[in-house]
């Protein structure tokens, strides 16, 4: 029994710890890792591919290597030869038909597929499908020319097959320029660095999460403690009616600020009374629309929490204060707002890092633009690098190092706020009961 | 009453169970971003199975291919979309066997192996691809081979509404002779502008409807750069882009023109309402615009624009002026077989799409969404060569260019669109937003783009 009860608190930790290391250590832990490759959309994610293509060739003569070497892995030859007859006489064609050639073009050397094809076509007992043309294509072909090989060593035995052998060290030169797949790099970090728009990209998220943060604790509090002196019918009502925008799916609420905003939208008709020309006023005022409609979504939760805060206050305290003559102004200032610095804090933190990671309702009302990054967030930013480019051009390693600033940043964030709310004197207990 | 039930279990079990082994069905999924207009992307895939079906009999094969049609992406977003889907689906061993992608995906997902060189499936020298257009085979082609099969071809053409040209002073043979003279060089984009600053100050449009430009980002925007004099964007020979320092500026200077000094199109034009955009230039509340062969299905049906020939003229884009010259965009969506496809099912759907590319099965398609075809054969097939609009648009193919396939096109065009709406909103002026497209290409591409 004594047992268990040691174990007990391990026990009840058991399942957060689980998923804390499922969706945070272990995800954060692979987005560091990935965040040292070249990983992306063309050299894809899974498996090695070693290819000599054309684009191989061109970097190959751009180097030092033998340039004779060069020539023979560029070559590409179709030699009706022992091997190749083998190989055929094991594959499905009729014995005919193999024989045929073995008889006829035995020896002979083709320069391009096309004249083995013509070559072909002249027998009688021919290949008569394009597939089993190509199966005597691929048996005879001297060339290491796109073909794929997945390790090092079938790489190898690609070069040994058409007669070449190179030392260990040209090996690793061709093997490095014809791997098709990721590579470890240091490359995200330096790129990042060099870009201009890091530095921009990085105060967008600053003003974005400070303003936004500003605009929805602020009207939280306000519609908490205007609703808090509000008939209780009342007060429901209008907390019912701000939390529309919570409740409503992103791309329908997201849907009516564009109606709103744009030239034939409501804005422009209303305006148009007084005289304003029809705008498309989200390109006009991009970052305007970004922090409201972002915020009023915000506020809503924090009004939730905040008007139940304000309630749990005993409400003799503020029967006090009215008898000593505080205006509501005087209560709020000196006895509500103090009680509250905990759902603050847990609101001002939530957001804070919850504002840094969120990008959905920019993403869908300006994606970033107009111009130059004018609205794009870091978020955002490792969104479109990794997962969202028009041409498909995604780059999940730098992606991943995107993210993984983010990280660290959120997590000094965190830190930054428990220093400066004071934290441990937060959860201290209460010295009223002792 | 059990003994009977499984009497009749075993009956049953019996009479269909040589029906079972007999035909192996095939499945064969088809995604493609598809509009209403654009369904015969699947459609004619799911015909040819039709075909194929019929010969696989002939030829005693127990095989049977059913088509299943896959994602069809749409909306603004849905290019992108598709693009991310395809990737990370085949990297996880699903998404389709066959897809319709954009040309330049080629590079990228032939490099990531997502795709089969379809050159080493299909014979190209066969019918129908013996009759392809000779300018299509290398916009299908990286790294020296052939990958996909043009699905449709098409041309961005630069259009103009006739009634306003002649309020400004055209005459009806001045409009006919427009095109031609687009063509040789005459009538430049300096023109545009300062037509459709006269069509804006006899109060026939709003302002900022002179030079009504399309709504959002694409590839369309290329051809302001391409008309330009060194608007080059591929080195064949190195196998790397250009980005030509006078082109770009000349590219940026012109809507920055178009806005600030004669102000003939809106600052904010960029990311407006596409529905609204397609019933302004389809209702003569623009002067000049630009868009594609495709929008005559929109323009002449959902718009009701009945009298497209009379009311709106078309052309190449007009150059840049001097050293440049007059051309248009053709962006071929493509045919491409996935690596989600294994043994059989490779050479099944090379032969659904052989099939899907006969004359008659690829107009359908050219017809019901206006794109171009593919074959000159084509051109022939009734129903293609009796529409007056596909018939005189395939004229434009001739001086079109097509955009690299590079695998690092994406990040290039990013960049230099980033530095077109900056130039365009005013934020920066177009020399400054040259330079921070090149100092930003210079940094984080380094040698894979040859700026000049």
């Amino acid at each position: 029994m004594r047992g268990i009860r040691r174990f007990l608190p391990a026990l009840f930790m058991l399942p957060a710890s689980l998923s804390v290391t499922l969706f945070f250590v272990i995800p954060v832990f692979m987005t560091f890792v990935f965040s040292f490759t070249t990983m992306s959309s063309d050299t894809g994610i899974l498996g090695s591919r070693y290819i000599v293509s054309e684009a191989t060739i061109r970097t190959l003569k751009d180097g030092d290597l033998d340039a004779a070497l060069v020539r023979q892995l560029d070559s590409r030859v179709f030699a009706v030869n022992e091997a190749g007859l083998a190989a055929l006489r094991k594959s499905n064609l009729k014995p005919t038909v193999v024989k045929e050639i073995e008889e006829k073009l035995s020896g002979k050397v083709y320069a391009s597929e096309k004249q083995l094809f013509a070559a072909l076509k002249g027998l009688s007992n021919r290949p008569r499908s394009f597939k089993d043309r190509k199966m005597v294509s691929k048996a005879v072909v001297q060339t290491l020319k796109n073909r794929e090989f997945t390790t090092p060593k079938e790489f190898r035995a690609g070069l040994a097959s058409i007669g070449i052998e190179v030392t260990d060290d040209v090996f690793d030169v061709l093997l490095e320029v014809a791997n098709t797949s990721w590579k470890w790099t240091t490359g995200n970090y330096s790129e990042l660095m060099a870009s201009d728009f890091t530095w921009k990209i990085l105060a967008n998220t600053a003003f974005y999460v400070v303003l936004t943060l500003f605009f929805n604790v602020g009207l939280a509090l306000v519609l908490a403690l205007v609703t808090f002196y509000m008939p209780s019918g009342q007060s429901k009502f209008f907390r019912a009616v701000w939390l529309i925008p919570r409740v409503s799916p992103s791309v329908i609420y997201i849907m009516l600020w564009r109606w709103l905003s744009f030239d034939g939208g409501f804005m422009s008709y209303i305006l148009g009374f007084f005289g304003v020309q029809p705008e498309n006023w989200l390109n006009e005022f991009p970052w305007t629309f970004v922090i409201m409609a972002n915020g009023f979504v915000g506020a809503s939760m924090g009004m939730i929490i905040f008007a139940s805060a304000v309630v749990a206050i005993p409400a003799d305290v503020l029967h006090a204060a009215e008898v000593d003559g505080a205006y509501p102004w005087q209560q709020v200032r000196r006895i509500i707002l103090p009680l509250m610095a905990w759902p603050i804090l847990f609101i001002t933190t939530y957001q804070t890092l919850s504002l840094m990671t969120s990008f959905e309702y920019i993403l869908l009302l300006t994606d970033g633009g107009p111009g130059f990054f004018t609205t794009e967030v870091w978020a955002l930013n490792a969104y479109h690098t990794a997962l969202s480019n028009y041409y498909g051009n995604l780059r999940y390693g730098f992606g991943a190092t995107l993210a993984v600033v983010l990280v660290a940043v959120g997590i000094a964030m965190s830190l930054i706020y428990l220093r400066l709310f004071d934290f441990k004197k937060l959860v201290a207990e209460p010295q009223i009961e002792n | 009453m059990t003994l009977k039930r499984l009497a009749m279990a075993v009956l049953a079990a019996l009479l269909f169970a040589p029906l079972a082994t007999q035909a192996a069905e095939i499945e064969i999924e088809v995604w493609a971003p598809a509009d209403e207009n654009e369904r015969y992307r699947f459609v004619a895939i799911s015909l040819a199975a039709n075909v194929l079906n019929e010969e696989l009999k002939i030829e005693g094969s127990d095989t049977r291919v059913v088509v299943k049609e896959g994602t069809s992406f749409g909306g603004s977003q849905g290019w992108a979309q598709l693009k991310q889907g395809f990737s990370l689906a085949v990297e996880a061993g699903k998404g389709p066997h066959i897809i319709v992608g954009g040309h330049e995906d080629i590079p990228v997902w032939g490099s990531a192996g997502l795709i089969y060189p379809i050159e080493d499936y299909i014979d190209l020298e066969a019918w129908p691809f013996s009759d392809l257009f000779p300018s299509l085979w290398p916009i299908m082609s990286w790294n020296g081979q052939v990958w996909g099969i043009p699905q449709d071809a098409e041309s961005r053409p630069f259009f103009a509404w006739n009634p306003h040209l002649k309020a400004i002073g055209y005459s009806d043979a001045d409009i006919a002779a427009l095109p031609a003279k687009v063509k040789s060089g005459q009538y430049t984009l300096q023109n545009v502008l300062e037509d459709a600053k006269k069509i804006q100050d006899k109060g026939l449009v709003e302002k900022g409807y002179g030079f009504y430009p399309r709504a959002t980002k694409g590839g369309d925007y290329w051809q302001f750069y391409a008309v330009q004099k060194g608007g080059d964007m591929y080195d064949a020979k190195s196998g790397k882009l250009i980005l030509d320092k006078g082109a770009l500026l000349a590219y940026y200077q012109f809507f920055n023109d178009a806005v600030f000094k004669y102000g003939v199109t809106k600052k904010n034009h960029l990311g407006m309402d596409w529905d609204q955009w397609y019933n302004e230039v389809a209702t003569g509340k623009a002067g000049l615009w630009h868009g594609g062969t495709w929008h005559y299905a929109r323009y002449t049906r959902r718009e009701g624009l009945d009298d497209f020939f009379d009311k709106v003229m078309f052309s190449l884009i007009p150059s840049g002026g001097s050293g440049g010259k007059a051309t248009t965009l053709t962006h071929p969506l493509t045919y491409l077989i996935s690596k989600r496809a294994k043994g059989e099912e490779v050479e099944l759907a090379a032969r659904l799409i052989t099939i899907a590319s006969e004359p008659r099965l690829n107009t359908l398609h050219a017809i019901a969404s206006a794109h171009l075809g593919i074959t000159n054969a084509q051109t022939k097939v009734s129903q293609y060569a009796d529409d007056r609009w596909t018939a005189e648009a395939t004229v434009l193919l001739k001086s079109a260019f097509a955009l690299p396939n590079s695998v690092d096109f994406g990040q290039y065009d990013t960049l230099v669109w980033k530095g077109l709406t900056a130039a365009w909103s005013g934020d920066l002026s177009p020399q400054q937003a040259v330079d921070t497209v090149v100092k930003e290409m210079q940094a984080t591409m380094g040698d894979k783009v040859i700026i000049r």
